[in-house]
């Protein structure tokens, strides 16, 4: 067989989807055997994504690799076409990683196993679809039916006020993907020819104004997806009411897809106007990191405390696209999967204490970690890696995207030293709501009135093994951080130069300072 | 071995204990109780690993003294674009020095801890946690660079707040372990702006290049002088932070809520005087600004002074050290502020063998003294309920009293050399600090002597119940049943009291490095700017006779007075402290820096939060509800929240976009 013939993204997704199907089909009383099935098809799609990766992509080429295109739709040029690009390519593998995991979590889940693990398994397709399409129209599709399975776990699995967080979830994404609809026509129907094809649709010049409206609407949809500030606030209610496997995909993939897609047509489709927008995305991610800190730090309730952890985090991907430099955007990337990651560890830990708990509310613990030794080791892990200890991959992303900003020179001096200095404040904020919380849950004498009638009991094997499949990436990347950096360095690398053209003020080094019609300005020039 | 081979296998320093640390650690996380039940397998293990890294450092360290080039070595370690940067170590003087005494003071306070920790459940976590520490600490002293150092540094810290926690069922443990690391990223956050400031101008994190680029942009005005005295200042805080000097002294005291080993090895020997090092490390940026050298200088003479103010009224055994390490970091500061580059890393040196003496000595009697009151901190660490432990622990006693003349300066003790230079060097630089820095050094005298008296002399008070008490009443506390307790404090163990002989030996000798007349320390670090050399000052006998007999004479008056008032009982101290009541109070209370820090910024943050908290709640999620698409569906869709029939509107969506693709495929 020849393996470049091989339609192997089209394969990575239909095969969960295809799976998902036959789970009604399994005889099984006790839901014991579907979730082995799921957990299988969930291993052979991984592997296959390895596989696929190993074999045929190159991290040296900055373009799409393992392309396929079938024609779908000749009248309008719609096309199932998939590709992998240095973007694409980690978040494939890191859906399949979650995932997977996500499965292996949801392992107690006894209330309707069958369509809880048949949306699983549709999840897993939809997913990685949503990272490899190269069709605007595709793209909103794969968008929108990914939604699907995360409202109806969140509706069907979730806590008491499910219904309401599930209904958020759905409105808010719903109504920015109204904004991807229209944008995404839009920019199809432009100019002489008709295409949805992204590389092509990134080709068409649609003059500043178009630009910076097509950027606003995509901002607002991906705005909420990432989430940013003021369109975050569905994120701590979906999350205070899900499950574990369910945060797992949220904080995991799902918050991925908005920095993804912000990235690849934000930046990568209207670099003119991003040029406009950049010290506003700069002000945004500031403000996200410092606000979502402080509304975490005062947070009673866990798992809403670690979802604005998780918009604190995603305020440095923010930072890092708007940098205009090569080491901000990795950062940026790197922050993404870093998060993906971390955010998953930590909210499994938190969904793992709850299963002993039986309360989210901080004011309910106290001293259980003495009862769960390991249960205290690995939550203890999980949160220094997301107050960015080094050693850790969180720690990498985020002194890349300062560094990065610090010296970028689309900035002026001024403008860099306030942001960086207010970013900074989220080094202080980050340690302060994080080790609050583990104070007040493990530390300290037991509260006496949590062990009378519950049984805290330490974690089981199949917990420690997913922690530590999850630190074991997390610690490998802090060490040495060129392991994932080198997958996509020459894509952020073309994609920094591509952003640096759009700016006057950047395509020649040697301008004078002031000679910038942007708000980003010029920095002091140092040989 | 070959000299090559040996700087070639050096990474292996830090390396080893991490891989010792990361066994046992997973046998803890895998095996738990196997692994808790192989005690003296892993504190073996442990230990020997960090007598080869202690082998390799003296090695490393004669080799520099015989004056063998620096060596460095880099990986490339992140890149994107044309950003690179590197990692790797380097071995010079100074780094070689710290590894010597980072790997002699941890490995006798590894061998103390078996004794005392021996009845700890935690005993084999302890082990891992200090060598994880050992680890990171080694790994700062090597970094060629800023970034490495502000990886290690973290790391430091992270392993500090470990082992101040390590009772994590105690909540002052709880509270002080957070304070440490909190107050640590103050100054964290200031090294890291500095950091990126200083990247930003020169376009390197290296040391050397960047005071050199650094300078020149200054002197051809491309970066204007106060914004490189703002990134200087800005690094230092790190320092600030690290080495608890005024205004971030505050997680120090606290930090004694670990066990003692660690107050020995992190909070007075290494991590503590890591910030010395990095100022060390950063003299080519700091010591041209004069205005940034002022401010180090003042901070440290501040620092000292008040150090020794608090430390005159604890009553604490280990708080009164832990006050005592903060003075002694200023003198260090200080020392460094006023170009005194090997005086101040020659105090490092002689403190950090003294100090974790002192600290280890500490140790051995509360050990002791919980044989007569328990374990319970606020008993067992109260000087008010010793005394005349002489008697029962004569070598805990004669090592105390060592590092107590040690610490006093007075000659031939190893502190005499060392504080005699900084003082000299200080009233070259500016007589008010030597004024200062004198009258701490009087203090220190006073408060040391007291410390000895109050523990060693006069007569045992450990059984007095009525000051028991009316100790854990003020503390708080209720002790439900006394119970079986012995009569008399007993002389610790054998592990425990070797580390203190070990430690007294260059306690006593390791000043004679540094005669002022024959000062080979001087010779070997000397400061990487070449007109610092030039301010090394000539040897002139009388001017040392006036410096050192002033210091003695300081001395010696504080000594005196201790003896008056707490071994004599000549003077009442007590009618004294009633005289002087606010200037008591100030000392008692710490000159009410927790206080004020407490409403200020724990408070205050605490209320900025929930501020935003309820404007989260209210305004934000209240304003996107109400706006765009909710208005319309919120008015209706409420009515359907309770019977769900929200559900239903998704799956319409779901279904037009379905029927949207089917459509189209029909078309074509």
């Amino acid at each position: 067989m020849n393996f470049s013939n091989f339609p192997w993204l089209t394969t990575i997704i239909l095969f969960p989807i295809i799976a998902s199907l036959f789970v009604f089909i399994i005889p099984d009383k006790d839901g014991k055997t579907v979730r082995w099935y799921a957990l299988t098809v969930g291993l052979i799609d991984f592997v296959l994504i390895v596989y696929a990766f190993y074999q045929g992509y190159d991290f040296n080429n900055p373009n799409l690799q393992l392309v396929e295109s079938y024609t779908w739709v000749s009248d309008i040029d719609l096309k199932w076409s998939v590709g992998a690009d240095g973007l694409s390519m980690p978040l494939i593998l890191l859906t399949g990683f979650i995932t997977t995991l996500a499965i292996m979590a949801a392992w107690p889940v006894t209330l309707k196993p069958k369509l809880f693990y048949f949306l699983m398994l549709a999840m897993y397709g939809g997913q990685i679809a949503v990272f490899a399409v190269q069709d605007m129209l595709l793209f909103f599709l794969v968008w929108e039916l990914e939604l699907v399975p995360v409202y109806l776990i969140l509706s069907i699995w979730g806590g008491k006020r499910r219904l309401y967080a599930a209904t958020k979830f759905i409105l808010y994404t719903a109504g920015g993907s109204l904004f991807i609809l229209v944008a995404a026509l839009t920019m199809a129907f432009y100019g002489d020819t008709i295409t949805f094809d992204m590389t092509l649709i990134a080709h068409k010049d649609f003059g500043l104004n178009l630009q910076l409206l097509l950027y606003g609407g995509l901002l607002i949809a991906y705005g909420v997806k990432l989430p940013i500030f003021p369109l975050h606030t569905w994120l701590p209610d979906a999350h205070g009411e899900a499950t574990a496997p369910a945060h797992m995909l949220l904080a995991g993939i799902l918050l991925k897809m908005g920095g993804y897609a912000l990235i690849r047509m934000n930046a990568g489709m209207l670099p003119d106007a991003h040029a406009t927008f950049a010290p506003i995305l700069i002000i945004l991610g500031v403000v996200n990191i410092i606000y979502a800190a402080f509304t975490s730090f005062a947070q009673r309730n866990l798992k809403r405390k670690i979802a604005y952890s998780s918009i604190s985090h995603m305020g440095f991907v923010l930072i890092g696209i708007a940098s205009f430099t090569d080491l901000g955007m990795s950062g940026a990337v790197l922050q993404m999967i870093s998060h993906g990651l971390i955010g998953a560890s930590l909210f499994f830990m938190v969904g793992a204490t709850y299963d002993r708990t039986h309360t989210l509310m901080l004011d309910d613990m106290g001293g259980v970690g003495q009862k769960m030794k390991k249960i205290f080791a690995m939550l203890a892990n999980c949160s220094k890696a997301s107050l960015a200890l080094p050693g850790m991959s969180g720690f990498v992303a985020e002194l890349m995207v300062f560094i990065g900003f610090a010296t970028s020179d689309a900035y002026s001096f001024t403008f860099k030293l306030i942001m960086v200095s207010l970013a900074a404040v989220g080094v202080i904020l980050t340690p302060i709501y994080l080790l609050s919380m583990l104070r007040e849950m493990l530390y300290g004498e037991e509260n006496k009135e949590l062990v009378s009638h519950t049984k805290l009991v330490d974690a089981e094997p199949r917990e420690v093994f997913i922690i530590a499949c999850l630190l074991i990436p997390i610690i490998g990347i802090g060490l040495y951080p060129k392991i994932v950096t080198q997958i996509y360095d020459s894509t952020t690398h073309e994609l920094t130069l591509l952003l640096r053209h759009s700016v006057p003020s950047l395509q020649v080094k040697t301008a004078t300072e002031n000679t910038s019609q942007f708000i980003a300005l010029n920095a002091p020039k140092i040989n | 071995m070959d000299s090559l081979k040996l700087y070639e296998y050096a990474w292996l320093i830090p390396a080893l204990p991490l891989l010792s640390s990361m066994i046992v650690g997973i046998g803890l996380i895998s095996f738990n109780q196997a692994t808790n039940k192989l005690r003296k397998v892993n504190s073996v293990f442990i230990i020997s690993i960090l007598g080869v890294c202690l082998t390799m450092a003296i090695a490393l360290f004669w080799s520099q003294w015989q004056g063998h080039e620096p060596y460095t070595k880099m990986i490339e370690w992140a890149s994107a674009g044309d950003f690179s940067l590197s990692m790797g170590y380097t071995i010079d003087h100074l780094s070689s020095l710290m590894l010597v005494i980072v790997t002699t003071v941890a490995l006798l306070v590894m061998i103390y801890t078996d004794g005392y920790m021996a009845h700890d459940a935690g005993y084999v976590r302890f082990y891992a946690y200090l060598s994880i520490f050992s680890a990171s600490m080694l790994g700062l002293v090597i970094s060629p660079n800023l970034v490495q150092v502000y990886i290690f540094w973290e790391l430091v810290g992270v392993c500090s707040y470990l082992l101040i926690g390590f009772w994590y069922d105690r909540k002052p443990a709880a509270d002080a372990c957070q304070k440490a690391f909190v107050t640590n990223r103050v100054g964290d956050f200031g090294l890291l702006l500095g950091m990126l400031g200083l990247y930003w101008a020169t376009g390197t994190f290296d040391f050397i290049p960047m005071g050199d680029r650094l300078h020149e942009l200054v002197f051809s005005g491309q970066v204007a002088g106060w914004l490189a005295a703002l990134f200087a200042i800005l690094v230092f805080l790190g320092p600030v932070a690290k080495s608890a000097q005024f205004p971030l002294h505050v997680w120090l005291p606290d930090a004694m809520e670990g066990p003692t080993p660690i107050s020995a090895l992190i909070h007075a020997a290494t991590m503590v005087a890591a910030g010395v090092f990095l100022i060390a490390r950063m003299y080519p940026v700091f010591e041209p600004i004069p205005e940034v050298m002022t401010v180090i200088s003042w901070t440290g003479c501040f620092t000292a002074f008040l150090g020794a103010t608090i430390a005159v009224t604890q009553n604490d055994i280990k708080k009164g050290l832990a006050y005592s390490t903060i003075s002694q970091l200023g003198y260090m500061v200080m020392a460094m502020g006023i170009g005194a580059y090997s005086a101040g890393l020659f105090h490092l040196m002689t403190h950090a063998y003294f100090k974790a003496m002192l600290f280890l000595c500490s140790g051995s009697v509360i050990h002791g003294m919980e044989e007569v009151v328990g374990h319970e901190p606020v008993l067992a660490q109260d000087m008010r309920l010793m005394g005349n432990l002489r008697k029962y622990m004569p070598i805990t006693s004669t090592c105390f009293l060592i590092g107590t003349l040690a610490i006093c300066g007075i000659p031939p003790f190893a502190g005499f050399w060392s504080k005699d230079e900084i003082l000299g060097l200080a009233f070259e630089a500016n007589p008010i600090l030597w004024l200062v820095g004198w009258l701490t050094a009087g203090l220190t005298a006073f408060y040391m002597f007291r410390m000895y008296f109050m523990t060693f002399e006069g007569s045992f008070r450990g059984k007095d119940h009525k000051i028991q008490e009316q100790l854990l009443q003020t503390a708080g506390i209720t002790v439900s049943g006394h119970g079986h307790h012995g009569e008399k404090p007993h002389e610790s163990p054998l592990t425990m009291t070797f580390p203190l002989m070990a430690l007294a030996v260059p306690s006593v000798l390791i000043g004679l490095l540094g005669m002022p007349w024959n000062n080979r320390f001087e010779e070997f670090i000397a400061s990487p700017n070449e007109e610092v050399l030039e301010v090394a000052h000539h040897f002139d006998l009388n001017e040392f006779l006036i410096m050192g007999g002033n210091s003695v004479g300081i001395a010696l008056i504080g000594i005196t007075i201790a003896s008056l008032c707490y071994l004599q009982g000549k003077i009442d101290y007590r009618a004294i402290a009633e005289k002087i009541q606010p200037l008591y109070e100030l000392s008692l209370n710490k000159w009410y820096f927790d206080d004020i820090y407490d409403r200020v910024f724990v408070q205050g943050c605490r209320r900025i939060a929930r501020g935003i908290m309820e404007v989260d709640y209210k305004v934000v999620d209240g304003a996107v509800n109400l706006t765009g698409l909710a208005t319309i569906i919120s008015a209706e869709g409420l009515k359907y929240f309770e019977n769900g029939r929200v559900q239903f509107y998704a799956l319409i969506v779901f279904a037009a976009v379905l029927g949207f693709a089917i459509a189209f495929t029909v078309i074509s």
